[in-house]
């Protein structure tokens, strides 16, 4: 399905302070891939995940999104495809009740109302929370607001989900939770986080960028479980790779 | 710091009590509007020596406090929280009005009988406007205010004012907060401060403001802010903003209360 292809060619972006955040980027991720990116902190993933979205516009480069062109002239298409969670869920969730936030997008799109609450209450048994529909978003605890905050994106049928520290200031089993939900999706996953565990866990792809360039890119548990590669990019070897902090024994 | 947190979470309880589900909450936000607007209108129509005429109109409040089943206190303290700029306003009246009335054979100032009126009018339209919101919701009147054809431009200010005066008191609670913390023997902030310290938060609330603005963006926003399909009007609508219209109109046109005082004491 080339229309969920999403790709990134030689993409270039510097701050108006004349930081160069990105610095050629370019990749292909296909439908259905779950695709981690990692990084140190200030490596250049929030500006890459917001060239993706067109929130910023490169200085150099493309994004595209099956084979359209990311523009001002396209976003409100390219926006309906793709669904971005950020990381800080306060930052999404600005309704009166949790119904309302997740309704904010489909009513965007101008869709009859009983489609929306179809959306809605679908995208709210998705993740498990259909019985905080009626809650204020604000009375939530971390965890219902992280998957609450997924919801208002779901309820818009995204072909990919981005989504920016998924499992950041969570609790374990709250951040469990929404990894299972993670791994339930069938949509394409663009993750970027520093939780290398979850990332080891879900997706199969794990891009590394490091002073706004890629560093590495295949599959996770190469990339991940090569020590070098992640001592020089600021970063470590999961826990689940590491050694026995016990005994030292190699985990096999 | 705690008056700031109680003042953000009180902030939130008009949002809170606009979900209840009464007889009051249940009508049409475009009714519960209109009667606001009219009674307002009223109410601030009378003359300024008029206070008697204007006592009859306490029922509309307390009917709402009654039927919808509102909190009263809170709501009254948000009326004291105004209250010093409406005494700020007439407070000169007693002094500047030299005209002297008697009442019961003590004689002052006709400026009192402003500054009561006053005081009267502002506690009458500031407590319908809190509770027409209480009942109502931000959402669901600004779906009415669509109705009325009001430009879309103000709405938007009214309803972004409203969502992200929440925020930007989180952000001063936290940072006030943090202050405290570090410098445990003060009162207050110290003026040196002030400076960095509201610099600080300008720069925190456009932050926030603006991956607010971001997120809305990438669920589609345009500008328009849709608030869902709005049920159609009743016939118990129509009824409730015909009753409360006509008893505003005969309430301004007939002093009741004097009616009423003249009947009982054999006047009529």
């Amino acid at each position: 399905m080339s229309h969920h292809k999403l790709e990134v060619k030689d993409l270039n972006f510097m701050y108006p302070d004349g930081h160069k955040a990105i610095n050629g980027i370019s990749f292909c991720i296909h439908h259905g891939e779950s695709v981690g990116i990692v990084g140190a902190n200030g490596a250049g993933k929030s500006t890459l995940l917001m060239l993706i979205m067109g929130i910023l516009f490169p200085t150099k480069g493309q994004v595209l999104i099956g084979d359209v062109k990311v523009t001002k002239s396209t976003l409100p298409m390219i926006r309906q495809r793709l669904g971005m969670v950020f990381q800080d869920p306060d930052d999404q969730l600005f309704m009166t009740t949790v119904y309302d936030d997740v309704a904010f997008g489909p009513r965007n799109y101008k869709l009859d109302e009983d489609e929306v609450h179809e959306r809605v209450i679908e995208a709210l048994e998705l993740v498990g929370i259909a019985h905080l529909k009626d809650r204020a978003p604000f009375k939530l605890s971390g965890g219902e607001k992280r998957v609450a905050a997924m919801a208002t994106v779901l309820s818009m049928q995204p072909d990919v989900l981005i989504m920016d520290e998924p499992t950041s200031s969570l609790d374990p089993k709250s951040r469990r939770r929404i990894m299972n939900i993670l791994k339930g999706f069938d949509h394409t996953k663009i993750i970027t986080s520093h939780d290398l565990d979850m990332i080891f866990d879900i997706c199969h792809r794990v891009i590394v960028i490091k002073d706004g360039g890629i560093a590495a890119d295949g599959i996770t548990s190469e990339i991940l479980s090569d020590s070098k590669l992640m001592d020089l990019c600021g970063l470590e070897v999961p826990l689940a790779l590491q050694n026995c902090p016990c005994c030292r024994a190699k985990k096999s | 710091m705690a008056s700031i947190m109680n003042s953000l979470y009180n902030m939130r309880l008009l949002d809170d009590l606009s979900q209840k589900d009464t007889f009051v909450h249940r009508l049409h936000p475009l009714v519960k509007l209109l009667a606001t607007v009219v009674y307002l209108t009223v109410v601030v129509s009378f003359g300024r020596y008029e206070i008697s005429s204007l006592l009859v109109f306490l029922f509309y409040p307390v009917l709402i406090f009654a039927f919808a089943e509102i909190p009263v206190v809170p709501i009254l303290k948000r009326l004291f929280i105004i209250e010093p700029l409406i005494i700020g306003i007439g407070i000169l009246n007693p002094i500047f009005d030299h005209q002297f009335i008697t009442f019961y054979g003590i004689e002052f100032s006709r400026g009192w009988v402003t500054l009561f009126s006053i005081i009267i009018k502002s506690g009458l339209t500031v407590t319908s406007a809190l509770l027409l919101v209480a009942t109502t919701g931000m959402d669901k009147l600004s779906g009415a205010m669509r109705m009325l054809k009001i430009p879309r431009i103000f709405i938007m200010q009214l309803l972004l004012t409203y969502r992200y005066i929440t925020v930007m008191m989180e952000e001063v609670a936290r940072t006030l907060r943090a202050y405290s913390l570090r410098a445990p023997n003060q009162k207050g902030i110290h003026r040196s401060a002030w400076g960095s310290l509201a610099g600080q938060l300008i720069l925190r609330t456009f932050d926030r403001a603006q991956r607010i603005y971001q997120s809305m963006c990438l669920r589609g926003y345009t500008g328009e802010y849709n608030i869902g399909r709005q049920s159609p009007m009743n016939l118990y609508d129509l009824l409730y903003l015909t009753v409360w219209c006509l008893f505003f109109i005969i309430a301004r046109i007939y002093n009741i209360p004097f009616i009423i005082g003249s009947f009982v004491t054999g006047g009529i």
